[in-house]
């Protein structure tokens, strides 16, 4: 089998969680409207779920250790410890909280929860609670099997994260890269948080710039196994491969929607970038220019390309608008500026700089070219970012320390941290826009 | 070596011109390495071969080969010394009517690597149209981008570097 096949657990989760759908309950609305970005971190206190019997109690252990290192992962949160005397949630029908404690140590919310046993299965029921006013904001029941609790402590988090800001979060997400551990450039994937890894590729030849379509159903790719670059898109569930059947190299390809991928090809001389359906067949042109192409990165509509350009000699980003043809630039700092990542939220772009000291940094600007802000400086080559689903974090990769690694960051440049440990290199990620 | 990167560095002059200067430059330093080695290996084979002289061959004109053609940073236009080698490699065509080759597009390390892809590519396109414009038939050459992902010499410095901004063509 050349290429791994693809398994969604995760699908039976979901399934899972529509059987028994719980009690749910969200009054977060007047949450996210003060959560903006770059406003302080949400003080929060998580207490491991009760549980009676020593199976459950394992499990609150492992439920509340699962959620604790998520919800750290994601930055949003100061976790305070529970205070002794917070008492809290049991079961279904809620002891008193103490709300005093919870507010002399300082908690804006108070998440709790007990932990059951129900056909074998895990049966987690969380409450959370904004701790001035004391009201309930989210109330839900959360089961599947034993081997599914990460998943399920992450679609605890992702709920939580969504109601306190109001944008999807990255539990749930993947991420796909490139790595030369086995001596050729491949494709991975792994869990937002590095955990999960595995090989996607085996061509033992080159292949890059991996790029998950939004619905996660495939995989697009460039991949040397013929020879030249050409664009592959593999569909996850069946397997299946397919290539662009024309002459010319192909490079790093960037979804529009889920039936429809652009990339830069040269059968026709020029590089320009085109839109190719999944199976591999072309849609249409949507470049003309004299040149270097390349890099697509899309709007959320799908109605503007970022891209590439070397119209105006030294590399910079442009926006296409599909709709009326029109193309303006949009870098005009620095003399080489590359890699375009549109946030899922739409507002702004993610590229790279190259100093002319060979110095890469990552910048953010905003579409209007205002609000330009330098995310990463003073180490080596930090290159190739993409926005977590919900536009709070990037992941990238750097050099910082020798080889090339991936990390990742908030929105703001904050809390740079490596995100896997893995043998070889690893670069060119790419973060999937499906959430929990 | 280490002179010339110090040269390198300290200068401030025009690029291209500079860095025509770093190649002539790193070509006389390999002059200067190879031909006293060469003058003692030649020393080496007198002391051992004293009784039977070899029979002097006539010396045959060198037949043309295919060569490497190099570029400056971040260009893929064609510098003025490349003209010899891809005439060199023209005639190498139209003496091997038969062969095909592909012609590999190559980076050095610097940037990003897929802006590198596409200049890769533009490379091998513009020896590609160099030849075509001697007199070899397109159909006869590939073209195919390798970006920055097959260095040819190892080293994050002006001579490598230099070395690995390349053209190479490869017989099919």
């Amino acid at each position: 089998m050349r290429y791994c096949k693809e398994l969604f657990p995760g699908v039976f989760l979901v399934i899972s969680f529509l059987l028994f759908p719980g009690q749910v309950q969200a009054n977060g609305d007047d949450y996210i409207a003060i959560r903006k970005e770059g406003s302080g971190k949400i003080a929060l206190v998580l207490s491991r779920p009760a549980a009676t019997g020593g199976k459950e109690s394992g499990w609150a252990e492992r439920l509340n250790a699962e959620a604790r290192s998520g919800l750290d992962f994601t930055g949003l949160f100061t976790m305070i410890p529970p205070p002794l005397n917070v008492a809290g949630p049991r079961g279904a029908g809620s002891q008193a909280i103490n709300f005093g404690a919870l507010n002399s140590v300082g908690a804006e919310f108070y998440a709790g929860g007990a932990v059951s046993k129900k056909s074998g299965d895990i049966v987690l029921s969380m409450e959370v609670y904004d701790t001035i006013g004391g009201r309930p904001i989210l109330r839900k029941t959360y089961t599947g099997k034993e081997s599914d609790l990460r998943s399920i402590a992450h679609a605890f988090c992702a709920d939580l994260v969504e109601l306190l800001t109001g944008r999807p979060s990255v539990f749930g997400s993947k991420l796909v890269f490139v790595s030369n551990r086995s001596g050729f450039k491949e494709i991975y994937k792994c869990d937002f948080d590095g955990q999960g890894m595995r090989q996607m590729t085996n061509t033992r030849s080159l292949a890059l710039t991996p790029v998950l379509s939004p619905d996660g159903k495939h995989l697009a790719y460039t991949d040397y196994a013929s020879g030249r670059p050409r664009l592959s898109i593999i569909d996850l569930a069946g397997g299946k491969r397919s290539s662009i059947a024309r002459s010319g190299n192909s490079i790093d390809p960037g979804w529009r929607s889920n039936t429809e991928v652009a990339t830069t090809l040269s059968f026709q001389g020029d590089q320009e970038i085109y839109l190719v359906r999944p199976d591999g067949s072309l849609a249409r042109r949507v470049t003309n220019s004299r040149g270097i192409d390349l890099s697509p990165s899309f709007s959320p509509d799908g109605n503007k390309m970022a891209f590439v350009s070397s119209r105006t000699a030294t590399p910079q980003i442009f926006i296409l608008d599909l709709q009326t043809g029109k193309t303006r630039r949009l870098t005009y700092n620095g003399s080489y500026n590359t890699q375009p990542s549109w946030s899922p939220q739409g507002d702004k772009i993610a590229y790279s700089t190259m100093a002319k000291n060979g110095e890469i940094n990552i910048f953010t600007i905003k579409l209007d070219g205002s609000s330009l802000r330098q995310l990463t400086s003073g180490s080596r080559q930090n290159e190739s970012p993409s926005w977590s689903p919900g536009g709070d974090m990037l992941v990238f990769t750097s050099s910082r320390q020798g080889q090339k690694k991936l990390f990742v960051m908030n929105a703001a440049g904050g809390g740079q941290k490596r995100l896997l440990q893995m043998e070889g290199e690893q670069m060119q990620p790419s973060w999937s826009l499906i959430g929990k | 070596m280490c002179r010339v990167s110090a040269f390198f560095a300290v200068s401030t002059i025009n690029k291209r011109e500079k860095k025509g200067r770093i190649m002539k430059s790193s070509m006389s330093l390999l002059k200067v390495l190879v031909m006293p080695s060469m003058l003692f290996l030649g020393a080496c084979a007198c002391k051992s071969d004293v009784v039977a002289p070899e029979p002097v061959k006539p010396a045959a004109a060198p037949a043309p080969a295919l060569g490497d053609v190099f570029y400056d940073f971040d260009q893929a236009s064609l510098r003025m010394d490349a003209a010899e080698q891809l005439k060199q490699n023209a005639a190498w065509m139209q003496g091997n009517s038969s062969k095909r080759v592909v012609i590999e597009g190559h980076c050095d390390e610097r940037g990003t690597s897929e802006y590198n892809m596409a200049l890769g590519e533009r490379r091998a396109v513009t020896a590609k149209e160099s030849l075509v414009n001697l007199g070899v038939e397109s159909d006869r050459m590939a073209t195919v981008s390798y970006g920055e992902e097959r260095p040819f010499s190892a080293g994050s410095n002006e001579e490598a570097w230099a070395l690995n901004r390349r053209a190479h063509f490869v017989e099919e």
